[in-house]
């Protein structure tokens, strides 16, 4: 018998708001424990919560990359549970009426693009984190009330390399439109699939599993993967499948059990009478729309536009940060090859070896953009930018101070180099003989020995020019 | 010499001619305060407020509540004092924030005094059910008849002269009802005109937070001072401050009022219906319109059902936050699901319990629709019924009591009557549609007061006031207190 599995994904994104989803505390990763948090947080007595203007243009900005359609009215509800890492004893959450509602991502299967659809998308605020020691548990409250967007897709994703592809469409929305870091090693996007299979042409869904704790876009394909075998070896030996919720382990690289599901909670919702309906404005929704960033895709063909080649273009794009960098670099639409060669190249090498992000890296865009300029008026070689380059990164000096300071200049003088060129040849007679003969790194030696005698001053681009005519003309 | 059965606008007087200071008067209520037989006092705050008293030292000419001592009631955060709503919970909790009514009156440079008790969490209307037992009726040397609740400390320390004017909340009746046994001015907003930020919650969606005073005029200068937008409260209104003592003694000349036949059919005393139907004389009397109508029983009868399932069932939610883990005495256990049942087995009164199941009960999946949601469909039904009657009246009159002594042990036994259901209940009216409400006195039976209720438009506080201020003036009850009854 074969089988078809029955896919859905609930996606948790926490957004990078300055602020949390109902409180004016602090909202970012990596504070000591306890230090992001308001009364509101802790659910101290007497506390109200206040909507977070900018987790809604967040949520709306999702909402429409998503091609949803958008609720004017903003309603929240309470969703009430006992658990001790829920401050108020219940999460407040948009249950009735999410903010964004059928809507869908186009991926690129298996076989080719392929429509997912997505049911829903709400925000809530999130539970402090919890750290289980032996005897007892600890508490962070700094995650709590942290803003989410809740992510819903229908059941419209059939194995783990869509599942895969699903994920990362939706890190990447809400990554280029700055709504969140989109890390799901750090939690900050964490997704919950539900997994079912059913015999080929069956309409009736099989029992539901849950798989929690996926950690990369890459454990979420394995992890389906295996389910999908591990549900089909259990179907096919006359098993039945249990409602269970599982986790992946990843040195096993399995599925394992968590808990056996009982009854659903009752989660007891209603209206959380502390916030009145909120009216959107056509020109609020509007104007959040129209204030996003560009998407990847869009800054992609942008860049193709400045004459990057694809490779080129989706290298930057593998980080926000970095493209955000580059984008600074080519306001001016200038020197644009140059710039992505040295980002690319040096500026990457410098970063990963100090482990250092982009966002704190000291050079300024306007710095680096007048080192670029020395190099492709000739001014400069690449080499010499390079050395510069090694020295702009410790205080952000004006390169061309630099320039001056390190007496980096080209030679161009044409007389200098044909009379480097002579030497060269005079004492290379083997080479010249070589490259008649169809040689070409002979060619190479020599232009290289130029540079050596010049002490690497002269124009590298010169040198080939007059070499080969000199050689040309012997 | 006694200052402190005087009213604010008294006060200020004297504290302008400096025949008294903030410091006597502060000195005098804690003396009070102290010696208080009835019960009314969780925490007595001697200290700050002696230290805060003798700072004041230049009356402020156009403050009038410059020095003023007050009480507040124990379900409304005050930051380094204590907090307990009355209950075993939260016995040793200190807020880390004032309520934004406190930061008001510090503000307006008002002395608080002491934090007063209060049916636990400010559920019940009693006066009985707070941890340390039952708060008494100033008037009732015997102990037996009951002040009401649940601002039942607020309500007493101000009938007792303590202080001129105290603040507490109402999510039904909570203060309107407690200012008929203790013969005030008791007050709630329209909903949203006075923040709550800081009043610990019952049921937002009906909770106010109001005051007593012993004049309309001191209501009017109170509110004035804490009516306004407060961001921290999602639900605070703008623009809708105005000058409560601008109008305040326009009289009632072609004002439109209604009594509703069927509150009046439900009361028996012969004292109260007397009093009340000469209130409504003087009314006339004074230009205003009143007309006897009828309002549909059922509904009146579904108001205490439909107060009982929303209030219960978000008050369930609303103290869900007291497990033990970060508020409470800490109860035993291997799990968390034992620590907190532990602590609320011992934190929360049987009463308090008794109202988490009715709760819990009405929203749980297979009950919503027939108990919670149908509850909301009636307060709607209630509200639109009621603004109908405003679109032909502007105030509804009706007494708040069914007698003026309710016995403590004993009471209304028939819970299904039309006394209890309606005599005892509608001043939830106010609460479901977010009405202003405020309750005066208007008679005395046997040393006992009792009072009438004035409920008007929303965001129409103000014509509220004016019409309480015309009555007052009829009748003879301004300032009451135990002092003056007594002389």
């Amino acid at each position: 018998m074969n089988f078809e599995a029955v896919i859905g994904i609930e996606i948790h994104v926490e957004m990078k708001t300055k602020s949390k989803m109902f409180s004016s505390s602090p909202n970012y990763f990596g504070a000591s424990p306890n230090t992001l948090v308001s009364p509101l947080d802790m659910a101290f007595p007497g506390t109200m919560p206040t909507v977070n203007k900018q987790a809604v243009i967040n949520a709306i900005r999702v909402s429409n990359l998503l091609n949803m359609e958008i609720d004017h009215t903003l309603y929240f509800d309470r969703k009430n549970y006992f658990y001790s890492d829920l401050p108020k004893g219940y999460q407040i959450t948009q249950n009735d009426r999410p903010i964004g509602k059928n809507g869908y991502v186009i991926i690129d299967s298996l076989d080719g693009k392929k429509k997912i659809e997505i049911e829903r998308l709400h925000m809530e605020e999130d539970t402090c984190k919890q750290l289980h020691l032996s005897t007892y548990t600890l508490l962070d409250y700094n995650r709590a009330g942290t803003p989410l967007i809740e992510i819903v897709s229908r059941p419209d994703i059939k194995n783990g390399y869509e599942a895969m592809k699903y994920v990362d469409k939706i890190r990447e929305i809400v990554v280029f439109s700055n709504v969140s870091d989109g890390k799901m090693e750090e939690g900050s996007l964490r997704c919950d699939v539900n997994i079912s299979l059913r015999p080929v042409g069956e309409s009736k869904f099989g029992t539901k599993v849950e798989i929690k704790n996926l950690n990369s876009v890459s454990n979420v394909q394995k992890a389906i993967d295996f389910e999908i075998r591990r549900q089909s070896g259990i179907l096919l030996s006359g098993g039945i499948i249990s409602q269970e919720t599982r986790r992946f382990d990843e040195t096993k690289k399995e599925t394992v059990l968590m808990r056996k599901k009982t009854d659903s909670v009752d989660y007891k919702y209603f209206r959380e009478p502390n916030i009145a309906p909120i009216y959107l404005s056509d020109e609020f929704v509007q104007k959040a729309i129209d204030t996003c960033l560009p998407s990847l895709d869009q800054k992609r063909d942008y860049y193709l536009s400045l004459g990057l080649n694809i490779d080129e273009a989706n290298q930057v794009l593998l980080s926000f940060e970095m493209s955000n960098y580059f984008d600074k670099l080519i306001e001016g639409k200038k020197y644009v090859k140059t710039l992505w060669n040295l980002l690319m190249g040096e500026v990457l090498s410098y970063l990963n070896k100090n482990e250092i992000e982009i966002n704190d890296f000291i050079v300024t865009p306007s710095n680096l953009v007048t080192l670029a300029s020395l190099i492709d008026s000739g001014e400069i070689s690449f080499n010499q930018g390079k050395k510069i380059l090694q020295e702009m990164v410790k205080n952000d000096d004006d390169p061309k101070k630099i320039q001056e300071v390190l007496g980096l200049k080209q030679n161009s003088n044409l007389g200098d180099i044909e009379s480097f060129c002579k030497e060269a040849i005079k004492n290379n007679p083997q080479s010249i003989s070589d490259y008649k003969n169809g040689k070409d790194r002979a060619f190479s030696f020599l232009v290289g020995q130029v540079m050596k005698l010049s002490k690497g001053k002269v124009n590298p681009q010169l040198v080939s020019k007059v070499m080969k005519e000199l050689i040309d003309k012997e | 010499m006694s200052y402190l059965d005087k009213t604010i606008v008294e006060l200020h007087e004297l504290l302008l001619k400096k025949e008294v200071t903030p410091l006597l008067l502060a000195k005098e209520a804690i003396e009070k305060a102290k010696k208080d037989p009835n019960n009314a006092f969780e925490t007595i705050v001697e200290k700050e407020a002696l230290e805060f008293a003798s700072s004041l030292k230049e009356c402020e000419e156009d403050n009038l509540l410059w020095g003023i001592p007050f009480v507040c009631k124990d379900n409304i955060s005050t930051k380094d004092i204590l907090t307990t709503a009355s209950s075993e919970i939260l016995k040793d909790y200190v807020p880390v924030f004032d309520a934004e009514v406190i930061r008001k009156l510090k503000d307006k440079k008002c002395v608080l005094i002491g934090k007063t008790t209060l049916d636990e969490l400010a559920m019940g209307g009693t006066g009985t059910t707070g941890h340390k037992g039952v708060t008494y009726n100033p008037y009732d040397p015997s102990k037996t008849c009951m002040i009401g609740g649940s601002s039942c400390g607020s309500c007493a320390s101000v009938a007792a002269s303590i202080v001129p004017f105290s603040l507490g909340s109402d999510t039904g009746d909570s203060i309107r009802k407690p200012a008929s046994y203790g013969g005030l001015v008791g007050y709630k907003p329209t909903w949203g005109k006075i923040s709550r930020y800081g009043l610990f919650p019952f049921a937002p969606s009906l909770d106010h937070v109001g005051f007593f005073t012993r004049s309309i005029e001191d209501g009017a200068i109170l509110l004035n001072a804490l009516q306004g937008y407060d961001p921290k409260d999602g639900s605070s209104l703008k623009d809708h401050d105005e000058d409560n003592l601008k109008n305040l003694k326009n009289g009632v000349n072609g004002i439109k009022i209604c009594v509703f036949k069927e509150i009046i059919d439900s009361i028996n005393d012969k004292v109260i219906l007397d009093a009340f139907n000469k209130s409504i004389d003087n009314l006339r009397s004074k230009g205003a319109n009143v007309n006897i109508i009828s309002f549909p029983k059922e509904l009146l009868n579904a108001i205490y059902p439909t107060y009982m399932v929303i209030s219960c069932a978000e008050a369930t939610s609303n103290n869900a936050n007291l497990d033990g883990i970060k508020f409470g005495p800490r109860g035993e256990g291997n799990t968390y699901q034992e620590v907190m049942m532990n602590s609320r087995t011992k934190g929360f009164s049987e009463l308090i319990k008794r109202r988490f199941v009715i709760g819990s009960y009405s929203l749980f999946k297979e009950n919503q629709e027939e108990l919670f949601l149908r509850a909301q469909k009636a307060r709607h039904l209630i509200v639109n019924k009621v603004n109908e009657v405003f679109e032909k009246y502007d105030i509804i009159y009706s007494p708040c009591v069914s007698k003026a002594r309710n016995p403590i042990k004993g009471g209304i036994d028939d819970k299904l009557s039309s006394t209890y259901l309606i005599a005892e209940n509608h001043l939830a009216i106010g609460n479901f549609g977010g009405y202003p409400s405020l309750s005066l006195p208007i008679g005395m039976d046997d040393g006992f007061p009792f009072d009438a209720n004035l409920t008007g438009r929303v965001f129409e506080d103000s014509l509220v006031f004016q019409v309480g201020y015309a009555l007052e003036e009829t009748l003879g009850y301004k300032n009451l207190s135990i002092e003056k009854v007594v002389k």
